[in-house]
């Protein structure tokens, strides 16, 4: 099969505008988690204060100055925090104005929602202020496309252009994809990722209602951990046929070496170990990585009580008792849970630990849980030797993806 | 109550609504060459009903073309409106 090369990283969240603020962040345990007051618009019925990891102000400027041009205005955050992204990813592959964006190029983002922020302002104008016009950009801003549209513009990409959606792992669905075409030969690079800006004073009121959101923190696989964060930002991803990459004497960050995908088909919230699995073993066995010691798994761990559970007993199932000694990483304790754009910052900072041989710590960690006893990396960042990287995403309504990636 | 906008300010909506670099504006510049699109022009009459409480109607533009022109009909509207 076709090899698969990483050649281009970006990410923005509360962590900062770049990769390398997010991986110097989590790597030295500092958070982007705060509490912010939700939602003070007078059609509501007043704030909701809870923890977040929202994407520093001032980022509308930042995103301009990076393109050139005008930019932001046009676009949702949502959109936005694909956009600066690819940028970033784009340039570190030294692919911008190159040859193959023109037919052989994809770009496909993962969001779970489209453009809410949008969305509300617009509902707000019509049953708040009764008014029945609303912004004539409210429908391109709104699309879940508007992201994977608003790239192909800026970089005249002009392959396979879409969206994909499967909630909180909508991004890593976005890296199967992409990965299916360059190993079937339709394009040569996949500019794949996700965002999502779903920190909207009605959104963050329906998460509320799901109860699975915590009072106080993200707390992956401790004890008392009561539940998920919600952040901001995205994280893009360059992928590129091996022989395409070399040939041009691009710098190799990784290999995307498996990938696996599955469905529940149980339950909308609550997750099935026995279908977080199968993505898995698929994931592995495409990587020919059994028996591998040397793999560091960076959980989907969202530090819901069920989730975390469910997924150490996943790991158990794939690895046998041998998965507890494989170091685990769980990076939303930093940047809270992107939802659509998890998944591949995920997977960026974890190929950045790999690559740096040092595994940042799962923060705000209290105290073990029997259901979660796994080698879990706490305290301060940890020298690993590992050469394989697992990224766990599983989504509400028990979609699942694995993928795994070897060092450069 | 409408308010009748100045240059300066309708430059400002044109330039946040339809993308363009504020110092490339002018009142000699021709829509065309700026390359505002039907949704950049309705966007911005969006923006001007907000601010300065103008209704214009697209359709009421479609002989302009510069941005004097255009500019001009949307003040004209405030003044009869004012009136």
């Amino acid at each position: 099969m076709t090899r698969i090369a990483v050649t281009g990283l970006g990410a923005i969240s509360a962590l900062g505008a770049t990769l390398e603020d997010n991986w110097q962040a989590a790597l030295a345990g500092r958070g982007g988690i705060a509490r912010c007051v939700m939602g003070d618009s007078p059609y509501g019925p007043g704030g909701l204060e809870l923890p977040m990891a929202r994407v520093a102000e001032g980022y509308d400027a930042l995103l301009d100055e990076r393109m050139g041009k005008p930019t932001a205005g046009a676009l949702d955050p949502f959109a936005k925090f694909a956009l600066a992204p690819a940028a970033e990813a784009l340039d570190q592959a030294g692919l911008r104005g190159h040859p193959v964006l023109e037919e052989r190029t994809a770009v496909i983002f993962g969001h779970g929602l489209g453009g809410l922020a949008t969305l509300e302002v617009g509902y707000e104008r019509f049953f708040g202020l009764k008014s029945p016009r609303l912004h004539p950009s409210t429908v391109p801003k709104v699309m879940v496309s508007a992201g994977v549209s608003a790239a192909a513009m800026a970089f005249e990409i002009k392959g396979p252009v879409f969206a994909v959606s499967s909630a909180c792992a909508s991004s890593a669905h976005a890296v199967a994809q992409g990965a299916a075409m360059i190993a079937m030969g339709q394009v040569d690079c996949a500019l794949v990722g996700g965002s999502e800006a779903i920190s909207t004073a009605g959104c963050v009121r329906a998460w509320d209602a799901i109860r699975a959101m915590s009072p106080a923190t993200c707390r992956p696989f401790s004890a008392d951990r009561d539940g998920m964060v919600l952040g901001e930002g995205g994280a893009v991803m360059m992928l590129e046929a091996w022989d395409h990459a070399t040939a041009r004497g691009a710098t190799i960050l990784g290999e995307l070496v498996g990938w696996g995908m599955s469905s529940d088909a149980f339950h909308i919230t609550q997750p099935s170990p026995e279908g977080q699995a199968r993505a898995v073993r698929q994931a592995v066995t495409m990587a020919k990585a059994q028996g591998r010691d040397d793999i560091l798994v960076s959980a989907h761990g969202t530090g819901t009580p069920l989730n975390d559970a469910a997924e150490t007993q996943s790991i158990v199932e794939v690895f046998g008792e041998a998965g507890r000694k494989l170091p685990v990483i769980a990076t939303k304790s930093a940047h809270g849970h992107l939802i659509g754009g998890s998944a591949v910052l995920q997977a960026a900072i974890g190929l950045r630990a790999l690559k740096e041989g040092l595994a940042p710590p799962i923060q705000n960690f209290n105290e073990r849980d029997p259901a979660c006893d796994l080698d879990l990396v706490l305290g301060e960042a940890r020298p690993v030797q590992s050469r394989l990287l697992l990224q766990n995403a599983f989504a509400f309504g028990g979609l699942n993806v694995a993928l795994m990636f070897a060092a450069a | 109550m409408a308010q009748i906008p100045s240059d300066d300010e309708l430059f400002d909506v044109i330039s946040k609504e339809a993308l363009i670099d504020r110092a490339t504006l002018s009142r000699e510049a021709n829509l065309e060459d700026l390359g505002i699109a039907s949704l950049d022009v309705i966007s911005v009459l969006f923006e001007v009903e907000e601010r300065f409480g103008i209704l214009v109607e697209a359709e009421e533009l479609t002989d302009c073309k510069t941005l004097g022109q255009l500019m001009d009909k949307v003040k004209a509207k405030a003044e009869s409106a004012a009136a």
